[in-house]
């Protein structure tokens, strides 16, 4: 028996924190509420509820335990700061709630007045405040923390003819997973055996289920839906898609953006700057007015006013929401840098195949002089030998059993294929091959120009320089291609089609997707050279599948990498679709745009709040414990604006 | 050159993160540290040589808990 609580998912660490401050903050008030009491019938409506010594003497009772136990954390974090000149937060608060509670002690000397309730209610405040502020945090991580809760716990394993039930941990490469109606896809594998739909919403955020059936791959924690799989499994642990995409997630995070930078310095050098103002207002009030204990009230106000947090969080609370948000639709942002690069981009590049297109193509047409059967067992006979997309689709559709032998086959790059059947010579490729083997196509020609003009790719297949018939394979267009391309069109982004097909084919394809801009003819390895020429124009985003063209991913201003399943090329794109939508990538624009508007709005904020309240408390104008309250509000506000990112409709 | 994740308790502001970073940094051998107070996490990218406990030292003086080391 395994101790329970092994495979318990880990809480996460944000429910321990709100869980202490909670604590803290109910026991804080359950002391400060009588201290508050106390002041506001003295200062307020003149009721001395205790006499004067002994009130100070209950007051600093009651404080005690507020500030230097429920606060230990606090004042300790905040004085190891001063000494070892780390300073934080925490050095602010601590400083300024000492400094008010030891008024209290010198207050029976009658040389400044009592100030002990202030620190109680400032540390009251502040644990308030980080409560609230911890609570908003983790609204903000809880896309990604369900992401984390994603993965199944137990697996149902075939052995023999037996089901046996073990935890995840324990799957191995190469089991079988029997996975019923309803049921979890415990982790990555391959189905062996049955036929069901799979609801792959939860990681690929495509939400119509995908049917799956010998030989597909499917993906763990996604949902089976009405059929009974048996599936192998092929990927564990830290290997599967999930973990990859919770790793890609939590990287992001640790990414910075580039327009964080500044609040940044500001954060690194604020606290001492605050201590040094914090000192030289108290100087300057005691000297001018001579009055010890307005000084002190003042300086206190200055030290406890000042909020570095605000601007620390504004950027990573919005990234943190936005990427969660991302996340749940199959949209993974890998560099926050891309964000912030998005709003410049004014030109987005497509790659063809497989990002406009499905990157299936099929035969559509047959022209045959010979009968089509005869034309098709040649063609697939010599084709099942090489891997070539289009080479599938011909063997795909002629569906023999068995092959003819070919001898000396060969393949031409960017040509065709040729061999020998028995004696025959077997030529089989495009207009370039033909020409080369000098073979008059004449009478193939009409056929030719109107399937290149539906954006076909056509194949003449020849016997002994004798042109046999032709073969017309299209890879056709995505259904929501053409209604992004036309979205991107409207926010008034230009558009490029870039590939290595023939100008006219190219150009039927980019006519049915919407684009008007058509590099044709391109080899794979000089698509970063073209996306570097479109470049001198502006920034570029680059779109494409992430395999063949992933330089050309690298060298665009932003990257994004579309993938279908688990076969994503995560290292190549900033921006990292789950789903081969292009859709996705709309949405992934449009959301980059709505996040980098949302870190800019916090930003501001959090700078206007410190140029604004810093200096109204240096000219004494704010009661420490409104200052106090003043800087717990403001980040909150900072959070709470970030977890508004979710009421943008994307 | 390796990546070392490290989980850190008892972050709870901007501050708080921006010192751990620059601890961090002053280890000899770290070329990048990047601290989230989101994740409670720190990212760091050090030559190989650089030992676990150099780090966590580098965290705890900056006086906050170092939970695990990835």
């Amino acid at each position: 028996m395994k101790s329970r609580g092994e495979h318990d998912p880990v809480s996460p660490p944000e429910d321990s924190e709100i869980r202490s401050w909670k604590w803290r903050l109910i026991l804080s008030w359950i002391f400060t509420i009588p201290i508050a009491a106390l002041m506001i019938f003295e200062r307020i409506f003149d009721i001395v509820l205790i006499d004067m010594p002994y009130s100070v003497i209950v007051i600093l009772a009651l404080g005690f335990p507020v500030v230097f136990i429920f606060g230990w954390e606090t004042i300790r974090g905040g004085l190891r700061g001063l000494f070892t000149a780390y300073f934080n937060m925490d050095s602010l608060i601590a400083l300024g709630t000492i400094i008010a509670y030891v008024t209290g002690l010198f207050s029976f000397s009658g040389l400044v007045q009592d100030y002990s309730g202030v620190a109680a209610m400032i540390m009251a405040f502040f644990t308030t405040g980080k409560y609230v502020e911890a609570k908003a945090r983790g609204r903000a991580s809880q896309e990604i923390r369900k992401l984390l809760e994603l993965g199944a716990k137990k697996c149902t394993i075939l052995r023999g003819n037996k089901e046996v039930e073990i935890p995840i941990e324990e799957v191995k490469v190469g089991d079988l997973m029997l996975i019923k109606p309803g049921e979890k896809i415990p982790t990555d594998g391959i189905v062996v055996k049955g036929e069901s739909s799979v609801d792959e919403s939860m990681v690929t955020g495509e939400s119509l289920p995908i049917d799956k059936m010998k030989g597909h791959t499917v993906i763990g924690a996604t949902i089976n839906q009405d059929g009974t799989l048996v599936v192998k499994v092929t990927k564990v642990g830290s290997e599967t898609f999930l973990a990859h995409i919770i790793q890609l997630v939590e990287e992001a995070q640790g990414t910075k953006v580039p327009i964080q930078k500044l609040a940044d310095k500001i954060t690194s050098v604020f606290v001492p700057i605050i201590l040094a103002l914090a000192v030289l207002t108290f100087l300057n009030w005691w000297l001018l007015s001579g009055d010890l204990s307005r000084a002190i009230g003042v300086g206190v106000s200055v030290l406890v006013i000042a909020c570095p947090c605000a601007l620390g969080l504004a950027t990573p609370t919005a990234l943190m929401v936005g990427s969660g948000m991302g996340a749940k639709r199959g949209i993974l942002f890998r560099k926050g840098e891309a964000i912030q690069t998005m709003k410049e981009v004014k030109t987005i590049i497509f790659d063809k195949t497989g990002t406009i297109t499905q990157g299936k193509p099929q035969v559509t047409n047959i022209k045959s002089f010979i009968s089509e059967k005869s034309l098709l067992e040649i063609a697939a006979s010599l084709e099942h030998l090489s891997e070539h997309p289009i080479a599938r689709a011909i063997v795909n559709r002629a569906a023999l059993r068995r092959f003819a032998n070919v001898t000396s086959f060969k393949i031409l790059r960017g040509r065709g294929v040729e061999g020998k059947i028995g004696r025959n010579a077997i030529v089989i490729g495009n207009r370039l091959l033909m020409k080369e083997r000098k073979i008059n196509i004449s009478k193939i020609i009409p056929f030719l120009e109107i399937c290149e003009g539906e954006g076909k790719t056509t194949l003449i297949v020849a016997r002994d320089k004798k042109v046999l018939g032709a073969i017309a394979v299209a890879d056709a267009i995505k259904e929501d291609s053409q209604q992004a391309i036309n979205f991107l069109h409207q926010q008034g982004y230009r558009t490029v089609m870039i590939t290595g097909d023939n100008e006219k084919t190219a150009r039927a394809i980019a006519r049915q997707a919407g684009i008007t801009e058509v590099i044709a003819n391109v080899l794979p390895e000089e698509k970063a050279k073209k996306v570097e020429e479109l470049q001198k124009h502006g920034m570029v985003a680059f779109i494409g599948d992430g395999i063949n063209d992933a330089p050309a991913l690298k060298q665009s201003n932003v990257g994004i990498a579309m993938g279908t399943g688990t076969d994503i090329a995560i290292e190549a794109g900033d921006i990292v679709l789950a789903r081969g939508s292009l859709m996705g990538a709309v949405q992934s624009i449009a959301l980059s745009k709505a996040i980098f508007v949302k870190i800019k709005q916090n930003l501001f904020w959090a700078f206007a709040y410190n140029t604004v309240a810093i200096p109204l408390a240096v000219a004494g104008l704010l009661h420490p414990i409104i200052a106090e309250i003043a800087m717990a509000l403001s980040s909150i506000s900072v959070v709470s604006n970030a977890n508004l990112l979710r009421r943008k409709m994307i | 050159m390796k990546k070392v994740k490290i989980l850190i308790e008892g972050m709870h502001c901007a501050s708080c993160a921006s010192n751990i970073e620059r601890s961090l940094k002053k280890v000899s051998g770290v070329k990048e540290a990047s601290v989230s107070l989101m994740l409670k996490k720190a990212m760091v990218e050090a030559e190989d040589t650089v030992t676990k406990e150099e780090l966590e030292k580098a965290v705890a003086r900056t006086g906050y808990r170092v939970t695990r080391v990835e």
